[in-house]
Parts: structure tokens; sequence; C-alpha cells
């Protein structure tokens, strides 16, 4: 399902991989991507330039935080900001409720109706279903054919031309029911009859729940047309169907947006049990045409999480065991050293083997005999003499060896931090920056 | 109707206007300055004259002797991209708009202008061919049944929703006003109630209709539709059909061994005037699998701008026969793309 423009996306977003200062030019490039795959899953396109400024924004005055590169910082707003957009708690309560279908023609209201009677009837509720379609020809025998299937009582009749009559009605006859769904017929916002009976019949059902039913493939409209059904009867909940089909949904964002609700379910495919709950990685992972955006997002957050490794001090040569155990802390989160200091700044430079040559066992080893340190031995390791090693050996029921084995270890990280800043300051770290942004 | 697009397309063509005519102000101004100098670059220049990329000795070269301007891509970029937020705010899919756009530009870029000819005229004349060049021509279905043998067989294909079966009804109403006897053949047998709707609706605008029960083989529906035809001599069969996505090609393969039973004359493809960019995606595989020869774009009364039908003619190439625009079986009409270009840009210009 990946076209050519999620690729481009993805090229764009390779540009930023490796940089870890935010270069101007290639957020605007990726800003300009992302409202192309935005834009072409049919979000609306105002809300996609809106989007792209604050995503645009955020990337550039955000500080990136430590431990990230900007491919993941960006990806990471860009992500969070779509979210915020989509997911306003929805929680769908399983209480005596009812429930006012309201959408366009032909954008599966009355099989998302079954489909819900069906979703609910799964979690043990009592539901019934009430045909307030009048319009269209085949709609109650529609609706009570797909309720005869799930033994889900309908109310309806095909001879009735009084939606509102068979509103009340029906809502009468289901009283001792806990959960009833009101199917509507199709209408579009420039009808101004049609709006008008379903504020009606929203008065008249009292409904607990007023759900717009958005066809995946719906384009620039579902702004507008969200828009007005929402000032008609207060939508607070979208839900999206055909999405069995290439269409990305984009115009049920516009609709979210629009309605500041949240996106209830989806439905996806033909049969009465295809409805999910709505998952707001998945959905967002399609619109942009990105499988695995959680995943990295995941990745960098994390990655935040070490904020604790001060890079800029290690910079400048202050590196204490505390630093070093901080960075075997993280270590445990993070997975091999090798792979953190790939996402350092410092990145690529080529470290002694040694370095890495230390196997998790012994890190664990190691933060066991420095939690036998002192607070200023930490700080200082320098204070360490052989009385003060034998202590720490003691203490962390390690031998003596171990205790000068890590010394060295620490020694030797100090080494090649201090040869990173090298003599040239400045310049030495620019190059060092030119040299991490050239591989991937 | 399509009313949107029209009025965004007159902001936007005043746009470019304007920017042509920034052009004009900023490359008049200094032209008398440099009239001096012009005799001795004179003859280097005009070698260079056909290039593609016109120097600055050439513009002020032709603004002075043949008192022309040329039109730059650099002049046209803001105002361009202007014009594509508007086709995008239309619904115009983005590879579309991005072709459209291409054509305007190539259009009016390296243009020699007259000073004082009508910059309007040039604007809309590169965007009405544009997209008229998109649209291509209209589909006339009386002029088809006059032309071919009875009876004319036309299968209805579409995705879920789009509004094949109220078309179906519509198109009925539209030719049995035409003088045409006309059957109908109910092909959804999954969806349920949908044999009952087409046959209510055949019913009110006095058609036969020829239905098997629910979950029957539509092949074998349509069939007896067409033979139904045949032997009473009518002239037009309106096939249904259910909707179906695109992905599932079990349902894609029902659909080939319809048209392979029933041997259309014509398919025609539904899809409704406010999908979005989805809406080339699946008009090709369509087109791919089982082939259309029209389009009807329903909905079109829902304050749409007509993007899809820029689009999907532009994606399948396929003319379009027949606007849906509201619920009563009236409302239809006949495509006429020359109408609808002159509509979009103002018939004035």
């Amino acid at each position: 399902m990946l076209d050519n423009l999620s690729t481009s996306l993805k090229d764009a977003l390779k540009k930023l991989a490796g940089k870890t200062v935010i270069d101007r030019a290639a957020v605007e490039d990726l800003v300009k991507d992302l409202q192309r795959a935005l834009i072409s899953s049919d979000v609306n396109v105002k809300l996609v330039m809106e989007l792209s400024k604050a995503i645009r924004t955020r990337s550039l005055d955000e500080q990136l935080p430590k431990g990230t590169n900007v491919r993941e910082h960006v990806l990471r707003i860009v992500y969070q900001e779509l979210v915020r957009l989509v997911w306003v708690s929805t929680d769908v309560k399983l209480e005596p409720q009812t429930i006012l279908m309201a959408g366009l023609q032909g954008s599966g209201k009355t099989t998302t109706t079954a489909k819900l009677a069906r979703y609910f009837q799964k979690k043990g509720m009592k539901v019934g279903v009430i045909c307030a379609d009048t319009f269209r020809p085949g709609a109650y025998d529609q609706i009570s054919t797909l309720c005869a299937k799930i033994n889900v009582p309908c109310f309806g009749n095909p001879l009735e031309k009084d939606a509102l009559k068979l509103t009340r009605e029906g809502l009468e006859s289901f009283k001792d029911l806990e959960l009833v769904i009101v199917d509507t017929q199709g209408r579009h916002a420039l009808e101004a009859d049609l709006i008008r009976e379903i504020i009606e019949i929203n008065v008249i059902s009292r409904a607990t729940h007023r759900w717009l039913v958005i066809d995946a493939a719906l384009g620039q409209q579902a702004s507008e047309q969200a828009r007005r059904f929402h000032e008609a009867i207060d939508i607070d909940g979208v839900i999206i169907t055909k999405m069995d089909g290439t269409a990305k949904g984009g115009g049920a964002l516009s609709a979210v947006a629009e309605t500041k609700s949240g996106i209830v379910f989806i439905g996806s495919g033909e049969t009465i049990e295809d409805l999910e709950r709505f998952n707001p990685d998945g959905f967002i992972s399609r619109l942009l045409g990105m499988g695995d955006l959680k995943a990295l997002v995941e990745r960098a957050e994390e990655a935040i999480k070490a904020d604790d490794v001060d890079v800029n001090a290690m910079m400048k040569g202050k590196f204490s065991l505390r630093d070093m155990y901080k960075q075997l802390e993280a270590l445990n989160k993070m997975g091999p050293l090798k792979q953190i200091m790939g996402m350092l700044p410092m990145g690529n430079m080529e470290l002694p083997e040694g370095v890495y040559d230390v196997t998790s066992t012994k890190m664990v080893r190691y933060r066991i005999i420095m939690d036998s340190m002192t607070a200023g031995e930490l700080d200082d390791p320098a204070l360490i003499n052989s009385s003060r090693m034998q202590r720490i050996a003691r203490g962390a029921g390690s031998t003596l060896d171990e205790v000068r084995e890590l010394i060295k270890y620490y020694k030797m990280m100090q080494r090649t931090l201090k040869g990173l800043r090298g003599g040239g300051g400045k310049f030495n770290m620019q190059r060092m920056m030119k040299r991490f942004s050239g591989m991937k | 109707m399509f009313g949107g697009l029209k009025e965004k397309l007159q902001a936007a063509r005043n746009r470019l206007g304007s920017s042509i005519e920034g052009v004009i102000v900023t490359q008049g101004s200094p032209a008398p300055e440099t009239r001096t100098g012009e005799p001795a670059v004179s003859t280097a220049s005009q070698k260079t004259i056909s290039s593609e990329v016109p120097t600055f000795v050439d513009k002020v070269k032709i603004l002075i002797i043949d008192r022309e301007l040329i039109v730059s891509e650099k002049d046209l970029s803001d105002a361009l991209s202007e014009l594509e937020m508007t086709l995008l705010e239309s619904d115009v899919a983005l590879p579309v708009s991005d072709a459209i756009i291409a054509s305007v530009r190539k259009n009016l870029v390296g243009k020699h202008r007259k000073i004082g000819a009508s910059i309007d005229a040039l604007v809309v004349g590169a965007l009405k061919s544009a997209l008229l060049d998109v649209l291509g021509n209209g589909f006339n279905l009386v002029n088809y049944i006059q032309t071919h043998n009875r009876p004319v067989k036309i299968l209805f294909t579409g995705v879920n929703g789009t509004g094949k079966t109220t078309t179906v009804a519509k198109i009925g109403a539209y030719l049995k006003k035409q003088g045409y006897t006309v059957v109908i053949g109910a092909g959804d047998t999954y969806r349920a109630g949908a044999i009952e709707q087409i046959g209510v609706h055949a019913e009110r605008i006095g058609i036969k209709i020829i239905q098997h029960q629910e979950g029957a083989d539509p092949s074998a529906v349509l069939f007896d539709a067409v033979q139904y035809a045949v032997s009473h001599k009518i002239d037009v069969v309106l096939a249904d059909t259910a909707g179906r996505f695109h992905t599932k090609s079990n349902l894609m393969n029902q659909l080939e061994k319809i048209r392979r039973v029933m041997k259309p004359d014509l398919v025609v493809y539904v899809d409704e005037a406010v999908a979005g960019n989805d809406a080339i995606v699946r008009a090709a595989e369509f087109d791919r699998t089982v082939g259309a020869d029209a389009v009807v774009l329903t909905k079109a009364d829902m304050d749409s701008r007509g993007g899809a039908a820029i689009s999907i003619a532009h994606t399948i190439g396929k003319p379009l026969m027949f606007l849906g625009t509201g619920q009563g079986y009236e409302d239809i009409m006949p495509f006429d793309p020359v109408q609808v270009v002159e509509e979009l840009l103002g018939s004035d210009a």
C-alpha cells in the first residue's frame, strides 16, 4: 500500500537521519513532503497547513533532546501533533445509552449500525435498533435483515414517512433495553429540511452519543460537512467506514478536528463483525504511508529518558565515575554501548575496541562496585587509593582486581572522551559533527 | 454546483494575472536605462534568442523591439503554488494537480506576451486548455444508444456506497423520458435490502425489473435481464451490481465473470464527487480489471468542487457521462466539459 509519496517522505526523513543539529532546509523539505503525504491522504488542506506550521515551529524551536537525532526528534513531533488531533478520549461505556447515527448518503451508516449493535451485544448488553430512515427504499429491509442475523430487535416501518414518529415509538417500545441505536437516512449539510429533521430526532431521542459516520474516501468536503453536522447536533464521535479499501481516511481527521471529538470506531469489511476500536498508531501510520512510525517514536522516547547522560559535560572532559554509572544504567535500557555511542553526538568516532569490550555481566559487576563508592569518590575518582579500593571491594563483595579493572576502564573512557575533544576545540567539534552526519 | 471551484479558480486567476502584471512593472522600469547600451549587444544576443532560458538581454531586446514580455518561471511560482492549493482544496488528487500545474506552467513560461494584450486571456487560456485537456469530451448516452444495436447493455460498477443503485434508477428514468424502453437487472444480490431498494425504484418509475433472491449469482440475474430485453425488444438494459472494493480480488473476479456472461456494450464506473485522493486509485484499478467506458459522478450537489471529476478523468482518460445532483429521479444531468469549464472559469473570459 506504500506509494511513491511515502517513499519521498522516507527520503526526506533519511536526509535528517544523521543530523545532530537542526538543519532548517532539511526540516523544510520534510514538512513539505509531510504536507503532500497528508494532502494525498485527504486531510483538509487548511488543516495540513496549520499542522505543518506547528510541526515546523516546534522542530526548529524545541531543543533537541539529548541522545536523539533530528530525524527522531522531528518524527516525534509529527507523531505527537497528529495524535493530539485524533486522540480525544472516546471511552465507550457499557451503560444504558442511546446512540444517534448521522452521516452523508452512502457513507455506511446502516451497515455500521448493525456492526455496532453486534459489538455491544457481544459485550453483553441488551441492544435494539431503530430504523429512522424513511427515505431510501429498502433501508428497513436492509437493517432488519442484518438485525435478524444477530438476533437484535429492530423497530421500523417501511410505510411510515415520519422519522420523528418512528423514533418516538421505537424508543417507547425499547425502553427496557439498555442500548438503543437510531439509524437515520443519509443527508448532507446543504439539505436544510433533513438537517432540521435530524436536529429534531436528536431532541426527541435525547441521544447520549451522536456519532458521525465518515467514508474513508471522503475528501476535502469532510471538514465542511462535519462542521455543519456539529453545529446541528453536536457530534461527539466519528466512525470511519470502508477502511478496507485503499482510502487513507484523512477526511475523518478533518472531521474530528472540526468537531473536537475523537474517532470511536473503524469499519473495515463487509461482514457484521468487521468493526474495530480506533487505534491512533495504525491510523497515523496509514495516513503518512509509513508502517514503522510508532517504533521509531518509541525509540526516540526511550533515548530521551537517557537525559542524564550529560554529553556536554563529557565533552568538556568532565567525565566522572558518576557519569559512567549513569551510562551503564542507561545501557540496560538501550542495548549495546556501541549503539548508544551511535546516538550521541560524537557518534561514529572510532573508539578503541576495548571500550566496547565490556560484557553485560561485567557491566552489572561494575555497577555494584560503584554502588559501594562514596559520593566523593564517584565525583572525583582520583581520591581512590589502595585502602579505599580495599574498602570498596569488600563492600561490593568483589576482588581487588575487579575494582582495579573498573578504574582502568574508567580511565580509558575518560581518555577517549578527552581525545574526542582534541586540541582544535570548536573546530574539531564541527569536523566531528560533519563526519557524523556523513554516515547513516 | 462546482461553485466553490469556480470562485477559487477565479481568485487564483486574478493572482496569476497580477503576478504577471507585476512582472511588467518591474521589468518595465529598468528598460529606459539599458536602452542606450542596446545596439552594442543586439548582435550578440541575436544568436541566443532561441535558447530556452532567455537572458536579461533577450528580455530587454524583446521588450524594446517587439514590445513583448517573456513570462519566466520565477514570476509564476507563487501564483502557481496558490493555484495548486486551490486545486487540492477542490479535491483534485495530488498527482493530477501536479500534472495540471505543470501543464499551465509549460503553457505560460517562455511565452512572449504583447504589452497591450490582456493578461487575463493568457492565464485563462492556459488554465482552460489544461482543464479541457484533462476532462476530455463528454459522453452522450442518447447518441450512443441511437448508433448501436439494441439492446444496449450497460453495466454499472463501483465501490460501496457511491450511489450505483440510485444512478441506475435515475438513468432509467432519464432514458424512459427520452422515449426508450428500459429493463433493470438487480445484480446486487449481496447487500441486504438492495433488491428491495432497486425494486421500489423500478416500480416508481415504471420500469420492468429482473430479479432473483438475495445471494443469487449476479451473472445469472443479469444474463436473464439481457435475455428478457432481447425477447421483448427492449432498447436498454441497465445492470446494477453490488458495491465492491478494488482490493477484494474475489469480488473483482465476480465482476469479471458478470462482464463475460452479459457482454455489456458499456461499462459505467460510478463514483462520488466528494471522494478525495482515493478516487484515482480505485478508478485506475476498476479500469484495469473490468474496464470502464464512461464515468458517472454522484452526489455533486454536496457543495462539491468537482475535483474528483478532474482526477478520475485524468487518471483513466474516460469521458464523464452524467452528474448526479440530488435525491430525486430527475436530479441527473449529462456532463458537458466545455460547459463545466466555462462555468468554472467564467464564460466572459
